[in-house]
């Protein structure tokens, strides 16, 4: 069950300070409620409480103690008029103002110039923009503007049933789908006192750890893209596109939609298909085994990551930086250590091969990750995965919590029911965590490695701009 | 690398791609008009070495005034909607729009009414339909053939 404290508006920023300093939590995310109260979320390992207040029109904003509270009250502000108190200046994030100094941030001196690109690139990306200062290939400053592909999910979920909001969460994002549709799942169940069963927690881990598997190797795939080494992008994409093939074979689906469902399982997997499953990973994990260790031996291409895009753990910390980009900075974050609502008790988890925090530090993370999630599938898939459901008997949440690790990092889902229908919906995605991690490690590099820092994260636009 | 060649060139035996006489070609310029990146995983791994479309004649090209298909995914928002139509006002004729995944085509859209257009039918005239949810690289492959041959006719 998760905690709700509610306190005074003139004590939100005491109460989160002492929360930060004192109590060693850290912030999880902030939201607007119907009622207009204001909400965050507070984290310590694997547990979560929310703090809330009162907010009306205006509250104080908290952006220098919590850095990483920035985009939160700038969409606070964006889709919910909601004003801060000491934020200045408070740029427009959601929104698309066409005055340049309401999302732009002055950078003056001598040869400092704009290069701008986007919304629309040059390969098959997702749509975003991007507002280089540079002085000559030098980035001094990166302001990005997402939100283009704001679809309004979290306002159209309001008033849908608990089962039919999760389309909503689950089709945020395809490369995410089983992380957000899980975050959902566990919201609706802290909401309502349910509690999965041994085989649903072991389904469910399985189901998001074979997302791991294919976005990882994708990850890879693109990372070798950045460089332009050809034969490493060639070979880790057929990787990902056999690993999707598998997860069709045993769920019905190349990306595992439909596969999580609320309060139980949404199809079982039968002996002979998990079986089946399991020898396909085994061999799978053989031949990507055999590339990477090519790979480690490409001098050219590692030369192109050493010492690129780095991401420091001060600063990894400060802007609260999540999942693979966090850890291969020296920052042990990892939502699966200790989920109790999962079957994780097997985890352990891959040390950062070198944490540099620069994109060869991300890029070995990622194969030591895909070991790791390989081993845990062959122990959890060696017995079938039968359909079972969550059982009730918790005491239900004011404010339903869900806190999964996607192949992103931490992503987290607040729901929040009235009269048995979802009142608001809230998805903070690990990508919506970690883009301004993305222009802070680039500030000070060279534009045309920008592609290659940006993939080295490889963050979703999708489930960022909902 | 020569283990990684190695590797490329079994998956292409395993794959067992043929060459064919498919006439011209097809360049093909994507843009993202809000979907949910499947579409974007799927049509990546076109250039792939399962699939490799390029052997058929297509590519996608970078610039829109290179391109003769403009492929769109998502439901298009508001906010695509004036990039999508520069990049389409940028394209040479005779030119073609193909809606690729359901949402293009207006089906099961999620979301609130203010931020969508709906589909891409409601912007500019739809010469290739391809539908799913999102579509098989192969179902995209098969789609874009067959506009290549209409097309040579």
């Amino acid at each position: 069950m998760t905690q709700l404290q509610t306190v005074a508006a003139d004590a939100w920023r005491t109460q989160i300070e002492a929360a930060i300093t004192q109590r060693g939590e850290r912030f999880g995310g902030a939201w607007v409620t119907a009622d207009r109260h204001w909400r965050a979320l507070l984290v310590k390992g694997a547990d979560a409480r929310v703090i809330s207040c009162q907010a009306g029109e205006r509250v104080d904003s908290i952006v220098d103690l919590v850095p990483a509270a920035g985009w939160d009250e700038r969409e606070a502000h964006d889709l919910h008029a909601l004003s801060f108190d000491g934020h200045d200046q408070l740029r427009a994030l959601i929104e698309h103002p066409t005055q340049g100094e309401r999302w732009i941030t002055p950078v003056r001196g001598d040869g400092v110039h704009q290069v701008a690109v986007g919304p629309i690139h040059a390969g098959v990306i997702e749509s975003g923009h991007f507002r280089f200062h540079v002085v000559g290939e030098r980035i001094l400053h990166l302001d990005t503007r997402l939100f283009y592909k704001h679809r309004g999910l979290e306002q159209a979920a309001v008033g849908s049933t608990p089962q039919e909001g999760l389309r909503h969460a689950g089709r945020a994002c395809g490369a995410c789908a089983v992380a957000n549709s899980l975050a959902y799942a566990h919201a609706v169940e802290d909401a309502s006192g349910l509690w999965p069963s041994p085989e649903l927690r072991r389904q469910r881990t399985v189901l998001l750890e074979l997302e791991r598997v294919y976005n990882h190797l994708n990850d890879i795939s693109a990372i070798c893209a950045g460089v332009g080494y050809a034969a490493g992008t060639m070979a880790f994409a057929a990787h990902k596109d056999r690993a999707q093939n598998l997860n069709a074979r045993a769920f019905g689906h190349r990306f595992l939609f439909g596969s999580v469902a609320v309060g139980g399982a949404a199809r079982a997997l039968p002996a002979p298909a998990a079986a089946e499953l399991r020898g396909g990973l085994a061999e799978l994990r053989g031949d990507v085994l055999a590339s990477w260790r090519e790979l480690e031996f490409a001098g050219s291409l590692h030369a192109r990551m050493d010492a690129v895009g780095v991401l420091p753990a001060e600063a990894a910390l400060r802007l609260g930086t999540v999942g693979p980009a966090a850890r291969a900075a020296g920052v042990a974050i990892d939502a699966r250590v200790g989920e109790r609502r999962l079957e994780y008790d097997a985890l352990r988890p891959a040390a950062a091969p070198r944490p540099d925090g620069d994109v060869e530090a991300r890029f070995q993370l990622r194969a030591a990750e895909l070991e790791v999630s390989f081993e845990l599938l062959d122990e959890l898939l060696r017995a079938p995965l039968p359909a079972s459901a969550a059982t009730r008997g918790l005491r239900a949440s004011p404010v339903g919590v869900g806190r999964v690790e996607s192949p992103r990092g931490e992503t987290v889902c607040i729901v929040e029911l009235q009269a048995g229908r979802v009142g608001r919906l809230h998805l903070r995605s690990a990508a919506y965590a970690n883009w301004p991690s993305v222009a802070h490690a680039s500030a000070g590099n060279l534009l045309p490695d920008f592609p290659l820092i940006n993939k080295s994260f490889e963050l979703c636009y999708a489930c960022c701009d909902r | 690398m020569f283990v990684l060649l190695r590797q490329l060139q079994r998956i292409r035996a395993q794959a067992g791609l043929h060459r064919t006489d498919t006439p011209g070609w097809l360049a093909i310029r994507h843009v993202d008009a809000g979907s949910c990146n499947a579409c974007e995983h799927e049509l990546g791994l076109l250039t792939s070495p399962w699939h490799d479309l390029q052997r058929f004649g297509l590519d996608l090209v970078a610039s829109p005034r290179h391109a003769e298909l403009l492929l769109i995914t998502g439901p298009v928002t508001t906010r695509m909607v004036g990039p999508l139509l520069s990049a389409y006002e940028a394209m040479p004729e005779p030119r073609l729009v193909g809606a690729l995944g359901d949402c293009a085509l207006g089906c099961n859209l999620l979301g609130e009414a203010a931020s969508m257009v709906g589909s891409v039918a409601a912007l500019l005239p739809v010469d290739v339909q391809i539908p799913g949810c999102p579509p098989s690289p192969e179902a995209i492959a098969t789609a874009l053939l067959r506009a290549l041959a209409e097309r040579a006719r």
